[in-house]
């Protein structure tokens, strides 16, 4: 059974249009811009939002794709895999909506396979603690980044919605860590191969060095939704979300000094 | 009765910014490129085709055969920032559709081409 299926295999509509990433900073850099949107461009909220949309499909798909790879897993392990792709779902559906109220839709900004070049691992240990502690660790960032833009804002809509999902994501990390530690019980060197798997992730979402805590982002002037106000110049790391879904003090530590060393921005 | 079909007719949020659609001289040129691809016009094509992105546009032009298609259709459209990637169909009688895609930008009032991709023969645009 073939695993770990390439990301053009995933079905798009065929009006959407589908770029690797690298072609996308390419786009980007060609219009003078950074790949981050930061300090916030206009149409910020657009792109970012549509960005988190598109990372709820493929959370979806890989949650789903995990429950199928892995017929062996313990059953336990299935029914969080399975209740994962029912939340992705429902947050898909959510930011959908999301999209809408801000004027954009899904399809207006081409769509990058960045986040489906991070499940590809053969073992679900390294593939929960990839998708669940990598990914949807990032997801606690920014998505908390979001709740505090949208309270700058004083948008209650986006900021009720984006802390909804939160409350989903944290617990998706707390099944990454639980299942990690479970299915490599016994064998050090498998959960040596898992965590590795994981730094990868995280270095690779480490933009640029800069992963301050809430405390310490600098703080410029930026201009969104025809609101101007001060906020934050880079996606500071939510210690406290991450604390929460079970990430360890040295964990978040590490990760602050994997953001140096970052190769994709 | 409001009409439920219209979002202004319906309670909840309303949206707080309005969409932003694709300008219709992005499709004049689009149109521009599916005439010059189906007639063979290499020359023209690249012509309108920033340096960077000759082979591409040229390689894309070189895989259409000429004289079996007649029309094109745009297939989707999609923006980063102000450069617009379109996704597009020619067809022809008794022939393969030819599927490709190009990401415009505009200089001073023209839209150039700034990459081409040919997508006949692969499942989608993230295909290496």
């Amino acid at each position: 059974m073939q695993r770990m299926i390439p990301v053009d295999k995933l079905a798009r509509p065929e009006d959407h249009i589908l770029i690797p990433s690298q072609r996308l900073r390419a786009a980007r850099a060609e219009q003078g811009l950074s790949f981050q949107a930061m300090p916030y461009e206009e149409d910020f909220l657009k792109a970012r939002l549509h960005g988190i949309c598109a990372g709820e499909f493929q959370a979806m798909e890989a949650a789903g794709r995990t429950l199928y790879d892995f017929p062996d897993a313990p059953w336990e392990f299935q029914l969080d895999m399975a209740r994962q792709v029912w939340d992705e779902s429902r947050h898909a559906e959510i930011y959908l909506k999301l999209l809408e109220y801000v004027g954009s839709w899904y399809g207006e900004f081409p769509e990058g396979e960045v986040l489906w070049s991070c499940t590809q691992a053969e073992d679900p240990a390294a593939r929960v603690a990839g998708i669940n502690r990598g990914l949807e660790g990032l997801a606690c960032d920014v998505f908390e980044q979001l709740i505090r833009l949208a309270q700058k804002m004083g948008d209650t809509v986006i900021e009720r919605s984006v802390d909804y999902v939160l409350a989903d994501e944290i617990t998706h990390v707390r099944m990454g860590s639980k299942w990690m530690r479970k299915l490599t019980e016994g064998d050090p060197e498998r959960l040596r191969k898992a965590q590795e798997f994981q730094d990868s992730i995280d270095i690779l979402f480490s933009f640029g060095g800069g992963r301050p805590s809430v405390e310490q982002v600098p703080q410029v002037k930026q201009r969104v939704a025809g609101k101007e106000f001060e906020f934050d110049a880079r996606t500071p790391l939510a210690r406290e979300s991450r604390l929460l879904a079970g990430f360890t003090e040295e964990e978040l530590d590490r990760l602050t000094k994997a953001a140096t060393r970052s190769t994709a921005y | 009765m409001s009409e439920l079909g219209v979002r202004a007719g319906v309670m909840g949020p309303q949206p707080i910014a309005s969409r932003r659609l694709p300008p219709d001289s992005l499709f004049e040129a689009a149109r521009r490129i599916f005439t010059l691809l189906i007639g063979g016009g290499k020359t023209e094509l690249l012509a309108m085709t920033e340096p960077q992105a000759h082979d591409q546009a040229a390689a894309v032009a070189d895989s259409v055969k000429p004289g079996v298609y007649n029309s094109g259709t745009i297939i989707g459209t999609a923006r980063s920032a102000n450069h617009y990637f379109i996704k597009a169909r020619l067809t022809g009688e008794n022939v393969e559709p030819f599927k490709f895609q190009v990401r415009l930008g505009e200089n001073e009032g023209r839209w150039t081409i700034r990459e081409a991709l040919n997508l006949t023969g692969v499942r989608s645009g993230w295909s290496k």
